[in-house]
Protein backbone atom coordinates (compact mmCIF):
# COMPACT_ATOMS: atom_id res chain seq x y z
CA UNK A 1 0.00 0.00 0.00
CA UNK A 2 1.38 2.96 -0.87
CA UNK A 3 2.06 6.06 1.56
CA UNK A 4 0.60 9.30 1.66
CA UNK A 5 2.16 12.34 3.20
CA UNK A 6 0.00 15.10 4.73
CA UNK A 7 1.40 18.34 6.02
CA UNK A 8 -0.56 19.42 8.82
CA UNK A 9 0.74 22.80 8.39
CA UNK A 10 0.62 23.47 5.01
CA UNK A 11 -3.35 22.97 5.83
CA UNK A 12 -3.17 25.17 8.35
CA UNK A 13 -0.84 27.33 7.06
CA UNK A 14 0.41 28.70 10.56
CA UNK A 15 1.75 26.73 13.79
CA UNK A 16 -1.36 26.52 15.47
CA UNK A 17 -3.60 23.60 14.70
CA UNK A 18 -6.47 24.89 16.92
CA UNK A 19 -9.84 25.42 15.20
CA UNK A 20 -11.94 22.79 14.62
CA UNK A 21 -12.56 23.67 10.89
CA UNK A 22 -8.92 23.69 9.87
CA UNK A 23 -9.20 19.88 11.54
CA UNK A 24 -12.30 19.39 9.69
CA UNK A 25 -9.52 20.10 6.43
CA UNK A 26 -7.45 17.69 7.53
CA UNK A 27 -10.04 15.15 8.39
CA UNK A 28 -11.58 15.39 4.45
CA UNK A 29 -7.91 14.69 3.01
CA UNK A 30 -7.11 11.54 5.55
CA UNK A 31 -10.61 10.10 4.47
CA UNK A 32 -10.39 9.98 1.38
CA UNK A 33 -6.58 9.00 0.90
CA UNK A 34 -7.95 5.67 3.36
CA UNK A 35 -11.18 5.78 1.19
CA UNK A 36 -8.55 5.11 -1.77
CA UNK A 37 -6.39 2.36 -0.20
CA UNK A 38 -3.69 4.51 0.92
CA UNK A 39 -1.79 4.41 4.09
CA UNK A 40 -1.08 7.83 5.92
CA UNK A 41 1.42 9.77 7.18
CA UNK A 42 0.79 12.81 9.18
CA UNK A 43 3.24 15.17 10.35
CA UNK A 44 2.58 17.66 12.73
CA UNK A 45 6.29 19.60 11.76
CA UNK A 46 6.56 22.76 12.76
CA UNK A 47 3.37 22.66 14.37
CA UNK A 48 4.01 24.41 17.91
CA UNK A 49 -0.12 23.91 19.47
CA UNK A 50 -2.74 21.69 19.52
CA UNK A 51 -6.21 21.80 20.72
CA UNK A 52 -8.34 18.66 21.14
CA UNK A 53 -11.07 20.59 19.31
CA UNK A 54 -8.92 20.34 16.29
CA UNK A 55 -7.83 16.77 16.85
CA UNK A 56 -11.28 15.66 17.28
CA UNK A 57 -12.27 16.61 14.06
CA UNK A 58 -9.27 16.13 12.21
CA UNK A 59 -8.54 12.20 13.54
CA UNK A 60 -11.15 11.14 16.60
CA UNK A 61 -14.34 11.40 13.88
CA UNK A 62 -12.13 9.13 11.59
CA UNK A 63 -13.39 5.90 14.26
CA UNK A 64 -17.32 6.93 12.96
CA UNK A 65 -16.11 5.47 9.08
CA UNK A 66 -12.83 3.27 9.79
CA UNK A 67 -12.19 0.18 11.94
CA UNK A 68 -9.83 0.64 14.98
CA UNK A 69 -7.97 -1.83 13.12
CA UNK A 70 -7.86 -0.15 9.80
CA UNK A 71 -6.92 3.79 11.45
CA UNK A 72 -3.95 1.78 13.53
CA UNK A 73 -2.96 -0.29 10.31
CA UNK A 74 -2.94 2.90 8.15
CA UNK A 75 -2.53 5.88 9.73
CA UNK A 76 1.11 6.79 11.56
CA UNK A 77 1.83 10.70 13.26
CA UNK A 78 5.73 11.86 13.30
CA UNK A 79 6.81 14.70 14.15
CA UNK A 80 4.25 15.73 16.88
CA UNK A 81 5.18 17.54 20.30
CA UNK A 82 5.06 15.28 23.17
CA UNK A 83 2.03 17.39 24.51
CA UNK A 84 0.14 17.46 20.79
CA UNK A 85 0.92 13.63 21.75
CA UNK A 86 -0.57 13.34 24.90
CA UNK A 87 -3.25 15.60 23.60
CA UNK A 88 -3.72 13.03 20.58
CA UNK A 89 -3.76 9.90 22.87
CA UNK A 90 -6.64 11.07 24.74
CA UNK A 91 -8.90 12.40 21.72
CA UNK A 92 -8.06 8.41 20.52
CA UNK A 93 -9.34 6.87 23.57
CA UNK A 94 -12.43 9.22 23.65
CA UNK A 95 -13.61 8.14 20.20
CA UNK A 96 -13.20 4.79 20.80
CA UNK A 97 -15.25 4.88 23.24
CA UNK A 98 -17.71 8.03 21.83
CA UNK A 99 -18.32 5.23 18.70
CA UNK A 100 -18.90 2.27 20.60
CA UNK A 101 -21.63 3.55 22.92
CA UNK A 102 -24.00 6.33 21.06
CA UNK A 103 -26.03 6.51 24.68
CA UNK A 104 -23.59 7.45 26.51
CA UNK A 105 -24.03 11.17 26.49
CA UNK A 106 -27.64 10.34 27.09
CA UNK A 107 -26.85 8.58 30.55
CA UNK A 108 -24.69 11.06 31.48
CA UNK A 109 -26.98 13.41 31.21
CA UNK A 110 -29.50 11.67 33.59
CA UNK A 111 -26.99 11.02 36.45
CA UNK A 112 -26.21 14.39 36.90
CA UNK A 113 -30.07 15.21 37.00
CA UNK A 114 -30.82 12.28 39.34
CA UNK B 1 -31.78 59.08 34.93
CA UNK B 2 -30.78 55.57 36.13
CA UNK B 3 -27.17 55.54 37.16
CA UNK B 4 -25.74 51.84 37.72
CA UNK B 5 -22.63 51.76 39.94
CA UNK B 6 -20.03 48.94 39.69
CA UNK B 7 -17.98 48.89 42.54
CA UNK B 8 -14.98 46.29 43.72
CA UNK B 9 -15.37 44.27 40.42
CA UNK B 10 -13.05 41.30 40.88
CA UNK B 11 -12.94 37.74 40.05
CA UNK B 12 -15.92 37.03 42.96
CA UNK B 13 -19.50 35.83 42.93
CA UNK B 14 -20.67 39.30 43.68
CA UNK B 15 -18.35 40.91 40.77
CA UNK B 16 -20.38 38.33 38.37
CA UNK B 17 -23.61 39.28 40.04
CA UNK B 18 -22.85 43.05 39.94
CA UNK B 19 -22.18 42.36 35.95
CA UNK B 20 -25.08 40.29 35.34
CA UNK B 21 -27.58 42.88 37.32
CA UNK B 22 -26.52 45.69 35.12
CA UNK B 23 -27.43 43.53 32.26
CA UNK B 24 -30.63 42.85 34.11
CA UNK B 25 -31.54 46.17 35.11
CA UNK B 26 -31.33 47.62 31.11
CA UNK B 27 -31.99 44.75 29.39
CA UNK B 28 -35.34 46.25 28.25
CA UNK B 29 -34.06 49.61 27.50
CA UNK B 30 -34.30 50.91 24.16
CA UNK B 31 -32.94 54.21 22.58
CA UNK B 32 -31.86 55.17 26.14
CA UNK B 33 -28.55 56.11 27.66
CA UNK B 34 -27.12 53.60 30.29
CA UNK B 35 -25.39 55.56 32.95
CA UNK B 36 -22.29 54.01 34.32
CA UNK B 37 -19.68 54.78 37.32
CA UNK B 38 -17.14 52.36 38.34
CA UNK B 39 -15.67 52.59 41.74
CA UNK B 40 -13.12 50.92 44.00
CA UNK B 41 -11.20 48.40 42.01
CA UNK B 42 -11.71 46.74 38.52
CA UNK B 43 -9.76 43.48 37.95
CA UNK B 44 -8.35 44.47 34.06
CA UNK B 45 -9.62 41.02 32.95
CA UNK B 46 -13.09 41.61 33.83
CA UNK B 47 -13.31 43.93 31.12
CA UNK B 48 -14.28 40.69 28.79
CA UNK B 49 -16.80 40.16 30.74
CA UNK B 50 -18.04 44.03 30.87
CA UNK B 51 -17.39 44.64 27.57
CA UNK B 52 -19.75 41.49 26.71
CA UNK B 53 -22.51 43.15 28.78
CA UNK B 54 -22.65 46.67 27.24
CA UNK B 55 -22.85 45.17 23.73
CA UNK B 56 -25.43 42.80 25.15
CA UNK B 57 -27.31 46.45 26.05
CA UNK B 58 -25.94 48.96 22.92
CA UNK B 59 -27.87 45.74 20.54
CA UNK B 60 -31.12 47.77 22.04
CA UNK B 61 -29.59 51.21 20.45
CA UNK B 62 -28.70 52.59 23.88
CA UNK B 63 -25.76 54.67 24.39
CA UNK B 64 -23.30 54.07 27.12
CA UNK B 65 -22.00 56.62 29.21
CA UNK B 66 -19.28 56.56 31.81
CA UNK B 67 -20.33 59.01 34.21
CA UNK B 68 -17.43 58.15 36.40
CA UNK B 69 -14.49 55.92 36.76
CA UNK B 70 -12.35 56.60 39.10
CA UNK B 71 -8.99 57.61 38.23
CA UNK B 72 -6.57 54.28 38.70
CA UNK B 73 -9.23 52.19 37.15
CA UNK B 74 -9.58 54.62 34.62
CA UNK B 75 -5.72 54.42 34.13
CA UNK B 76 -5.43 51.03 33.54
CA UNK B 77 -8.50 50.36 31.41
CA UNK B 78 -7.14 52.82 28.98
CA UNK B 79 -3.81 50.71 29.04
CA UNK B 80 -5.44 47.54 27.93
CA UNK B 81 -7.40 49.31 25.20
CA UNK B 82 -11.00 48.36 26.69
CA UNK B 83 -11.88 52.73 27.29
CA UNK B 84 -10.60 53.12 23.37
CA UNK B 85 -14.15 51.23 22.99
CA UNK B 86 -16.02 54.06 24.47
CA UNK B 87 -14.12 57.44 22.96
CA UNK B 88 -11.46 57.74 25.61
CA UNK B 89 -7.97 57.96 24.30
CA UNK B 90 -5.45 54.89 24.99
CA UNK B 91 -2.55 55.34 28.08
CA UNK B 92 0.19 53.42 27.46
CA UNK B 93 1.80 50.91 29.46
CA UNK B 94 4.77 51.29 30.95
CA UNK B 95 4.97 48.65 33.14
CA UNK B 96 3.74 46.01 30.69
CA UNK B 97 0.98 43.94 32.52
CA UNK B 98 -1.62 44.16 30.44
CA UNK B 99 -3.18 41.74 28.21
CA UNK B 100 -5.26 43.76 25.73
CA UNK B 101 -8.36 43.71 25.48
CA UNK B 102 -10.26 42.63 21.99
CA UNK B 103 -13.18 41.69 20.88
CA UNK B 104 -12.95 38.72 17.89
CA UNK B 105 -15.73 37.63 15.91
CA UNK B 106 -16.12 33.75 15.64
CA UNK B 107 -14.54 33.16 12.55
CA UNK B 108 -11.53 35.80 13.41
CA UNK B 109 -9.17 32.74 14.52
CA UNK B 110 -6.06 34.18 12.60
CA UNK B 111 -6.34 37.21 14.68
CA UNK B 112 -6.27 35.08 17.49
CA UNK B 113 -3.52 33.82 17.14
CA UNK B 114 -1.85 36.52 16.19
CA UNK B 115 -3.20 38.17 19.21
CA UNK B 116 -2.11 35.25 21.56
CA UNK B 117 1.20 35.58 20.20
CA UNK B 118 2.11 38.98 20.70
CA UNK B 119 0.46 39.43 24.05
CA UNK B 120 0.90 35.88 25.56
CA UNK B 121 4.24 33.57 23.81
CA UNK B 122 6.27 36.37 22.73
CA UNK B 123 6.28 38.74 26.00
CA UNK B 124 10.10 38.83 26.53
CA UNK B 125 9.40 40.91 29.78
CA UNK B 126 8.10 38.00 31.49
CA UNK B 127 11.30 35.97 31.87
CA UNK B 128 9.86 33.85 35.33
CA UNK B 129 7.33 31.83 32.69
CA UNK B 130 8.96 28.73 31.58
CA UNK B 131 8.62 27.81 27.88
CA UNK B 132 6.53 24.59 28.64
CA UNK B 133 4.01 26.89 31.02
CA UNK B 134 3.70 29.29 28.27
CA UNK B 135 2.59 26.57 25.93
CA UNK B 136 0.07 24.86 28.50
CA UNK B 137 -1.42 28.32 29.26
CA UNK B 138 -1.88 28.97 25.53
CA UNK B 139 -3.15 25.39 24.97
CA UNK B 140 -6.06 26.39 27.76
CA UNK B 141 -6.88 29.58 26.16
CA UNK B 142 -7.11 28.22 22.45
CA UNK B 143 -9.39 25.28 24.01
CA UNK B 144 -11.90 28.01 25.47
CA UNK B 145 -11.94 30.42 22.50
CA UNK B 146 -12.25 27.45 20.37
CA UNK B 147 -15.51 26.18 22.17
CA UNK B 148 -16.98 29.61 22.32
CA UNK B 149 -16.60 29.21 18.16
CA UNK B 150 -18.21 25.81 18.19
CA UNK B 151 -21.03 26.22 20.84
CA UNK B 152 -21.87 29.35 21.51
CA UNK B 153 -23.68 31.18 18.57
CA UNK B 154 -22.04 34.48 19.53
CA UNK B 155 -21.09 37.19 17.59
CA UNK B 156 -18.17 38.11 18.99
CA UNK B 157 -15.89 37.30 21.41
CA UNK B 158 -14.08 39.13 24.04
CA UNK B 159 -10.64 38.05 25.50
CA UNK B 160 -8.43 40.33 28.11
CA UNK B 161 -5.64 39.51 30.72
CA UNK B 162 -3.78 40.66 33.54
CA UNK B 163 -0.33 40.03 34.71
CA UNK B 164 0.35 40.83 38.74
CA UNK B 165 4.58 40.33 38.42
CA UNK B 166 4.05 40.68 42.21
CA UNK B 167 1.37 37.95 43.07
CA UNK B 168 3.38 35.32 40.37
CA UNK B 169 -0.32 35.53 38.49
CA UNK B 170 -1.75 35.76 35.14
CA UNK B 171 -5.47 36.19 34.93
CA UNK B 172 -7.08 35.65 31.08
CA UNK B 173 -10.91 36.02 30.68
CA UNK B 174 -12.80 35.08 27.40
CA UNK B 175 -16.12 35.86 27.11
CA UNK B 176 -18.79 35.60 25.01
CA UNK B 177 -22.74 36.61 24.41
CA UNK B 178 -24.66 33.17 23.12
CA UNK B 179 -26.05 30.53 24.17
CA UNK B 180 -24.57 29.45 27.07
CA UNK B 181 -24.24 25.86 28.59
CA UNK B 182 -27.76 25.45 29.97
CA UNK B 183 -29.53 26.54 26.80
CA UNK B 184 -26.58 24.43 24.52
CA UNK B 185 -26.93 20.92 26.34
CA UNK B 186 -30.92 21.20 27.61
CA UNK B 187 -31.47 22.07 23.48
CA UNK B 188 -29.32 18.87 22.65
CA UNK B 189 -30.53 16.47 25.08
CA UNK B 190 -34.14 17.49 25.51
CA UNK B 191 -33.58 17.60 29.16
CA UNK B 192 -34.18 20.72 32.41
CA UNK B 193 -30.53 20.82 33.48
CA UNK B 194 -30.26 24.07 35.75
CA UNK B 195 -27.02 26.52 34.63
CA UNK B 196 -24.76 24.85 37.57
CA UNK B 197 -25.53 21.52 36.41
CA UNK B 198 -25.04 22.22 32.57
CA UNK B 199 -21.74 23.61 33.65
CA UNK B 200 -20.75 20.48 35.63
CA UNK B 201 -21.32 18.40 33.14
CA UNK B 202 -19.45 19.92 30.34
CA UNK B 203 -16.30 19.93 32.21
CA UNK B 204 -16.79 16.07 32.90
CA UNK B 205 -14.08 14.26 31.03
CA UNK B 206 -15.75 13.29 27.46
CA UNK B 207 -19.19 14.56 27.69
CA UNK B 208 -20.04 16.78 24.17
CA UNK B 209 -23.34 18.11 22.77
CA UNK B 210 -21.34 17.84 19.26
CA UNK B 211 -23.35 14.88 16.73
CA UNK B 212 -21.07 12.57 15.26
CA UNK B 213 -17.59 14.06 16.27
CA UNK B 214 -16.37 13.41 19.38
CA UNK B 215 -15.32 16.21 22.23
CA UNK B 216 -15.48 16.76 25.63
CA UNK B 217 -11.88 16.46 26.37
CA UNK B 218 -11.18 20.29 26.51
CA UNK B 219 -12.78 21.47 29.63
CA UNK B 220 -11.25 18.16 31.58
CA UNK B 221 -7.84 18.62 30.41
CA UNK B 222 -7.88 22.30 31.50
CA UNK B 223 -9.12 21.13 35.07
CA UNK B 224 -6.58 18.81 35.42
CA UNK B 225 -3.66 21.57 34.22
CA UNK B 226 -5.51 23.98 36.55
CA UNK B 227 -4.93 21.52 39.66
CA UNK B 228 -1.12 20.75 39.12
CA UNK B 229 -0.82 25.18 38.52
CA UNK B 230 -2.57 25.39 41.76
CA UNK B 231 -4.56 27.79 39.23
CA UNK B 232 -7.96 28.46 39.44
CA UNK B 233 -11.12 28.31 37.10
CA UNK B 234 -14.20 30.23 37.02
CA UNK B 235 -17.20 29.45 34.47
CA UNK B 236 -20.41 32.03 34.74
CA UNK B 237 -22.98 31.30 32.11
CA UNK B 238 -26.72 31.70 32.72
CA UNK B 239 -27.55 32.26 36.39
CA UNK B 240 -24.87 29.48 36.93
CA UNK B 241 -21.55 30.13 38.63
CA UNK B 242 -18.49 27.70 39.03
CA UNK B 243 -15.20 27.22 40.31
CA UNK B 244 -12.70 24.42 40.37
CA UNK B 245 -9.21 24.87 41.94
CA UNK B 246 -7.13 22.93 43.80
CA UNK B 247 -8.88 23.55 46.75
CA UNK B 248 -12.20 22.19 45.06
CA UNK B 249 -15.37 22.97 43.43
CA UNK B 250 -17.51 26.12 44.43
CA UNK B 251 -20.73 26.55 42.83
CA UNK B 252 -23.37 29.33 43.19
CA UNK B 253 -26.64 30.01 41.64
CA UNK B 254 -27.08 33.86 40.85
CA UNK B 255 -30.24 35.95 41.30
CA UNK B 256 -29.39 37.69 37.84
CA UNK B 257 -28.57 36.16 34.32
CA UNK B 258 -25.49 36.71 32.97
CA UNK B 259 -26.13 37.41 29.11
CA UNK B 260 -24.04 34.46 27.70
CA UNK B 261 -20.48 32.72 29.46
CA UNK B 262 -17.36 34.16 31.01
CA UNK B 263 -14.91 31.92 31.46
CA UNK B 264 -11.84 33.32 33.90
CA UNK B 265 -8.69 31.45 33.77
CA UNK B 266 -6.14 32.39 36.28
CA UNK B 267 -2.46 31.00 36.53
CA UNK B 268 0.52 30.99 38.24
CA UNK B 269 3.71 32.12 36.50
CA UNK B 270 6.28 30.73 39.21
CA UNK B 271 5.22 27.06 38.71
CA UNK B 272 8.17 25.51 37.41
CA UNK B 273 6.46 21.97 36.89
CA UNK B 274 8.23 19.83 33.61
CA UNK B 275 4.97 18.84 31.87
CA UNK B 276 6.53 17.97 29.09
CA UNK B 277 8.25 14.83 30.61
CA UNK B 278 5.14 13.76 33.41
CA UNK B 279 3.48 12.70 30.06
CA UNK B 280 5.12 11.02 27.78
CA UNK B 281 3.14 8.94 24.57
CA UNK B 282 4.79 6.70 22.56
CA UNK B 283 3.46 7.69 19.17
CA UNK B 284 3.43 4.52 17.96
CA UNK B 285 1.05 3.57 19.98
CA UNK B 286 -1.36 5.84 19.87
CA UNK B 287 -3.95 4.34 17.96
Amino acid sequence: MENVIINVFNIVGTPFGVEADDGQKVFNLVHKAFSEKKKVILSFLNIEILTTAFLNTAVGQLYKDFTEAEIKGNLEVKDITNPGAVALKRVVDTAKLYYKDPGAMEKSINEILD
Amino acid sequence: MELSTLSSIRNTTTSYQQLASLYKQHSDDLFDNVHIEIKGWFSANMASALGAVLDKLTEGLNSIVFTHIDSGIQQILRKNDFLTYYGYSRAVDNHSTTIRYMKLKPTDGKFFSQYVTTELLNRSELPKISAALKEKMTEAIYEIFVNAQIHSKTSYIYTCGQFYPSKNRIEFTITDTGIGFKTKINERFGKNLSAVQAIKWAVQDRNTTKIGVTGGIGLPILREFIVRNKGLMQIVSDDGFYEYSHLGEKEYTMSAKFPGTVVNLQFCTDDHASYLLASEVNVNNIF
